[in-house]
Formats: structure tokens, C-alpha cells, sequence
């Protein structure tokens, strides 16, 4: 039985990782039939454990200040289609499946040739808005997370952005832990170099503007 | 691997790890569960049905009696009529002049549906798309023929006969197939493009998501990058990503579709396990159930060194084809879950593709 993190706290706390004592999967099938059966509250503890896995699916594929109403959106529709799960115990990877769903309808909705240098734009324009060097480091970092490869971009965005552990994704997402853990440590490494490729010129920048704040003060 | 504090925040904290986590924890999701029962008790409420009532005489609350015995008997008929068919597909002409039985869709058509049954034509010069609310958007080609099977809840079936469709479906995985004379693809989320020759032959890329491809229990996973092709009575190939060597593509086509003898087979296989790339674990992984026993420790052995197995599985194991194994190391290889196509995949067991 591998560990399973309570998210009732840990979703609105901003720590790096919030490990708690192992609760038996089983707790969340409980909650998945009290759902089914018409439970909003049930359905509302369950929002509380797995919202961080969407936000963090959706966080990889569409624009941050469109994240949060479509994290509702997902939960909305799992609400609606809650009846066509047929094993309740795969409820994290049914979910996290109608998520990337969602994004994809997302991406097609946007002009699907241009969506890439749309996505760029905002993302530049998101760093111009942002006046604090922490926030444009934090929009670079986010964007060249993105270009990594599905297959270890969405483990690292859970663990780096929503701060789950290694064992919680595996548990949520209906994985493997082998499978998780390699992919973690090969996205870390991938993430490094192209960090990396980035440095040099953020590096300058940041000295830039240390040095300009230095003046003024 | 000594990534202890990557993996679970145990161990001594890597400082990289760390900073990244203070960069982006920004980002991280804050926003307490909504009232899931307002929310759904928001959609009713769209609903113009709130008549005032009370301030309306006597008469004019019997006339609108009378009117609403009528329309609900109206949308009574209309509800039962569209639980038989199921609801129809908006169909978009992007041009020239695609047509759905006699009737054809000009420049100035207004908008037009495909209902069960009917079949949308695209002749050389014309294109179309088709949506459904629920399910996706598919934009036909030139040169094809695409038929509605069944439109029902939870259910929507399309048959491809000839030409070329781009499919991107929003639907929940399993709900949206498409049949050809060759295999039946299942939607497990994606975004994808699926093309049928004359002869019947099929050729499935996708683009996002993965898709399934099966043809009497004969089963293909396609995951982003990757295509497969189809023959008639014979089905789907073994799926390969398309920046595989040629070597590797040739072997492939020919292992899977053209009769060869046991010398070129072994001389085939030989190539294909020579030639795979890490990459090429997607199509290791699918001949470990389509090849001979004597062949399989092979297979095994260049799939295990390119993408070692999860500790749950055995060589034992797999050399048997234990399914259970086989699924946890497909999970491994981080396409899609197996899960998914197990659960959906059954429910669509007892609906064979057409044949031709």
C-alpha cells in the first residue's frame, strides 16, 4: 500500500510537500459510491484530493489564468458522467483521462494551426506584464516545463507546481510507482538542461535588475 | 537513482529541486471545492419557464394551460423521437459541395444535420466537418464517405468507408468510435487522423492522446507520434513511431502484412529487434503478443533493455503472456493506462466493424 496524502488541508497550504499519514485507498472508493449515489458532499471531499491533479494536467496544456475555471469545468462534467465509471477504484486515472479531454477541447477550440505561437504570445506577454523578476523567472521556468515531453511533463508539474509527492501521483493518477519515479527523475533531468540553455541570459537580466534596484535604493 | 527528495520529500532536500518549487509554487491550485448543488441547480435555472403565474387572470391562466399541454405534449414526442435516433451531427461544408443523400450543401446552405443512417459524401473537390457537442469535431477530406451508426448516450459510432477524416474528440474515453472495413477505432482521448484506401486498408496517425485499434480481439494502442496500419482479414499492424528507421518501418510492414517464409521472418524479426530505439519499446511491447513462443525471449530480452520492466513483472511471466504483467508494463511505458481500453473497449465487444 503506498502512501496517499489527505488534500483537505494540503490544497490550500503553498508548502514545497505536505506528506501525512498513509489513508487506505479505499477511502476515496467509499467517497466515489457516496457520490454516485448522490452525495454532493462526498463529491466535494473528492474535489478536495484530486483538484491539484487537474489543475496540474490542465496547467500543461492551456494558459494559467484559464486553469481555475476549467479545473470546475472537469469536475462538472466527472459530477455528470460519474454513472459511466464502471470500476470505482480507477476514479483518479477516469479523471485525470476527461481532463486532458477538456484541455484538448480547449486547444481545438483555439485555432488549432496557431495555438502554439498563441500560447507563446500570452506567455510572453504574461512575463512582460509580470514587473517582478520572481514572477518572470516563474513564467519562464513554467513555459519551458511545458516543452518537455508529455510523458514526464505531467509528473514534474504535479510534484514542482502542486507540491504532491512521487507516490501521491501514482496513487491519484492510477500508475505505477516505477513508472512514475522514472519519469520524474528523466523530466528533472531534461528540465535541468533546457533550464540551462535559458541561464545565461536570465542570469544578465537579474543582475540587471539587482544592480538598477541597488541605484535607486 | 538517488532522487529521494524528488520522489516523496524525503532524504536531503536538492537545492534545484527546492528553488523550482519555490518558483512555481505560484502557480499552485488554491481555490476551495465550489457548491457542486448550486452549480448543478444553475443549469435548470437557464430554463425560461418562469411564467408569473400569479398575476395572471383566470382566463389568460387557462389559455396558458392549454398552450402548455400542448407544448410539453409537443416536446414529449420530439424527446422520444430523438431517444430512437439519438442527436444528430452539425454538419459544416468548408467547400465545395459535400452532400448527404440527395441533398446537396452549397455556398449558401444553411447549417445541415447527419442523422443515423445517413452518410455525408465528399467527392475530389469538397470538405466538410462534422460536430457533436458532447463528443468532438471531425473535418472529412476529399473523397470520402462517412457514415452515423448510432448516436445514442454514452455511444457514438461512425463508420468510415473511404477517404480520410481528422478526429478530435472531447468525449470521455471509449464513448466515440469510428468503424472501417478494416478495424474499429476507439477513442481513448485524443487527437488523431484516419485514412481508408479503396482496397479497405487503413492507416491511423495520432496526433495527441492515444487511440485503440482492434479488429476480432487483434489490438493496437497508438499513442501521440505514433500510426499503425490496418489490412482487410487481417486487421491491425503493430504500431510504430514515424521517425523510426526505414529499416525498421520496411521490416515492420513486412512482418505484419506480407506472407513470408520462417527464414525471412527470423531474418525480419532480427531487424526489428536490432533496429529499435528506446522509442521503439511501443512496438517491442506489441510483439511480445503476436510473435511465436520460440521467438518471445528475444523480444522480452530487447524490450527489457530498452525500457526495463516495473519489479512486478517476471520474464517468467511475460514469456506466458500474462496479461496482468503485460498491462503493468505497458502503464510503465507512460502512453496511456491500460485500464481505460479494458473498460471501454469491452463495451463496444459485442459490435463487430462493417466488412466489406
Amino acid at each position: 500500500m503506498g502512501h496517499v496524502l489527505d488534500f483537505r488541508t494540503a490544497s490550500m497550504e503553498r508548502r514545497a510537500v505536505i506528506a501525512q499519514p498513509t489513508t487506505d485507498t479505499s477511502a476515496d472508493d467509499a467517497l466515489v459510491s457516496a457520490a454516485r449515489a448522490g452525495d454532493r458532499s462526498a463529491f466535494g471531499l473528492l474535489y478536495d484530493r484530486y483538484a491539484r491533479m487537474v489543475h496540474g494536467i490542465l496547467l500543461c496544456r492551456v494558459p494559467p489564468r484559464e486553469v481555475d475555471d476549467l479545473v470546475q469545468e472537469v469536475f462538472l462534467l466527472a459530477l455528470r458522467k460519474l454513472d459511466s465509471l464502471r470500476d470505482i477504484s480507477r476514479f483518479g486515472a477516469w479523471l485525470s483521462t476527461i481532463t486532458r479531454n477538456r484541455a484538448n477541447d480547449h486547444y481545438r477550440r483555439a485555432n488549432r494551426a496557431e495555438l502554439p505561437m498563441e500560447q507563446e504570445e500570452e506567455e510572453k506577454a504574461e512575463g512582460r506584464a509580470n514587473d517582478h523578476v520572481a514572477e518572470q523567472e516563474a513564467a519562464m521556468t513554467l513555459a519551458v516545463l511545458r516543452t518537455l515531453p508529455e510523458t514526464y511533463r505531467e509528473p514534474l508539474m504535479l510534484r514542482l507546481v502542486e507540491g504532491m509527492t512521487g507516490p501521491e501521483i501514482a496513487t491519484r493518477m492510477g500508475l505505477t510507482h516505477g513508472s512514475v519515479r522514472v519519469n520524474l527523475h528523466r523530466g528533472m533531468q531534461m528540465l535541468r538542461e533546457k533550464l540551462a540553455e535559458k541561464a545565461a541570459p536570465w542570469t544578465e537580466r537579474n543582475a540587471r535588475a539587482n544592480k538598477a534596484s541597488g541605484q535607486n535604493e | 537513482m538517488k532522487d529521494d527528495y524528488l520522489w516523496d520529500g524525503s532524504g536531503e532536500p536538492d537545492p534545484e529541486v527546492q528553488k523550482l518549487e519555490n518558483v512555481l509554487g505560484r502557480y499552485r491550485h488554491d481555490q476551495p471545492a465550489p457548491a457542486f448543488d448550486q452549480l448543478v441547480a444553475e443549469k435548470p435555472a437557464r430554463r425560461r419557464w418562469s411564467f408569473p403565474l400569479s398575476r395572471l387572470s383566470f382566463q389568460l391562466a387557462a389559455i396558458a394551460a392549454v398552450v402548455l399541454i400542448g407544448v410539453a405534449t409537443f416536446f414529449v414526442i420530439r424527446v422520444r423521437q430523438e431517444k430512437y435516433s439519438g442527436p444528430a451531427w452539425e454538419i459544416a461544408r468548408i467547400e465545395g459541395a459535400p452532400r448527404v443523400g440527395w441533398h446537396s450543401l452549397s455556398a449558401n446552405s444553411e447549417s445541415a444535420r447527419l442523422k443515423v443512417g445517413q452518410t455525408l459524401v465528399t467527392d475530389n473537390s469538397s470538405r466538410a466537418s462534422i460536430t457533436l457537442d458532447e463528443t468532438g469535431t471531425i473535418e472529412v477530406d476529399p473523397a470520402s464517405r462517412l457514415r452515423v451508426i448510432a448516436s445514442g448516450p454514452n455511444r457514438k459510432r461512425l463508420s468510415l468507408e473511404r477517404g480520410t477524416i481528422h478526429a478530435t474528440i472531447w468525449a470521455p474515453p471509449g464513448e466515440f468510435v469510428v468503424d472501417t472495413p478494416s478495424a474499429q477505432a476507439v477513442d481513448l482521448g485524443c487527437v488523431y487522423t484516419l485514412h481508408v484506401d479503396d482496397s479497405g486498408a487503413g492507416l491511423l496517425r495520432t496526433t495527441m492522446g492515444w487511440v485503440g485499434f482492434k479488429l476480432n480481439g487483434h489490438e493496437s494502442f497508438i499513442p501521440a507520434g505514433a500510426v499503425c496500419a490496418t489490412r482487410p482479414k487481417i486487421g491491425p499492424g503493430t504500431p510504430y513511431f514515424e521517425d523510426a528507421s526505414a529499416s525498421f518501418r520496411d521490416a515492420l510492414a513486412k512482418f505484419d502484412f506480407t506472407k513470408i517464409t520462417p527464414q525471412e521472418r527470423h531474418a525480419l524479426l532480427g531487424i526489428l529487434l536490432v533496429d529499435a530505439r528506446k522509442e521503439d519499446a511501443l512496438t517491442l511491447w506489441h510483439l511480445l503478443s503476436r510473435v511465436n513462443d520460440a521467438e518471445r525471449p528475444g523480444v522480452y530480452d530487447r524490450l527489457a533493455a530498452l525500457a526495463p520492466p516495473p519489479q512486478d513483472i517476471t520474464r517468467e511471466g511475460i514469456l506466458h503472456l500474462d496479461q496482468k504483467m503485460l498491462d503493468s508494463w505497458w502503464n510503465s511505458l507512460g502512453y496511456g493506462d491500460v485500464y481505460l481500453w479494458h473498460t471501454y473497449e469491452r463495451t463496444w465487444s459485442d459490435r463487430t466493424p462493417t466488412s466489406k
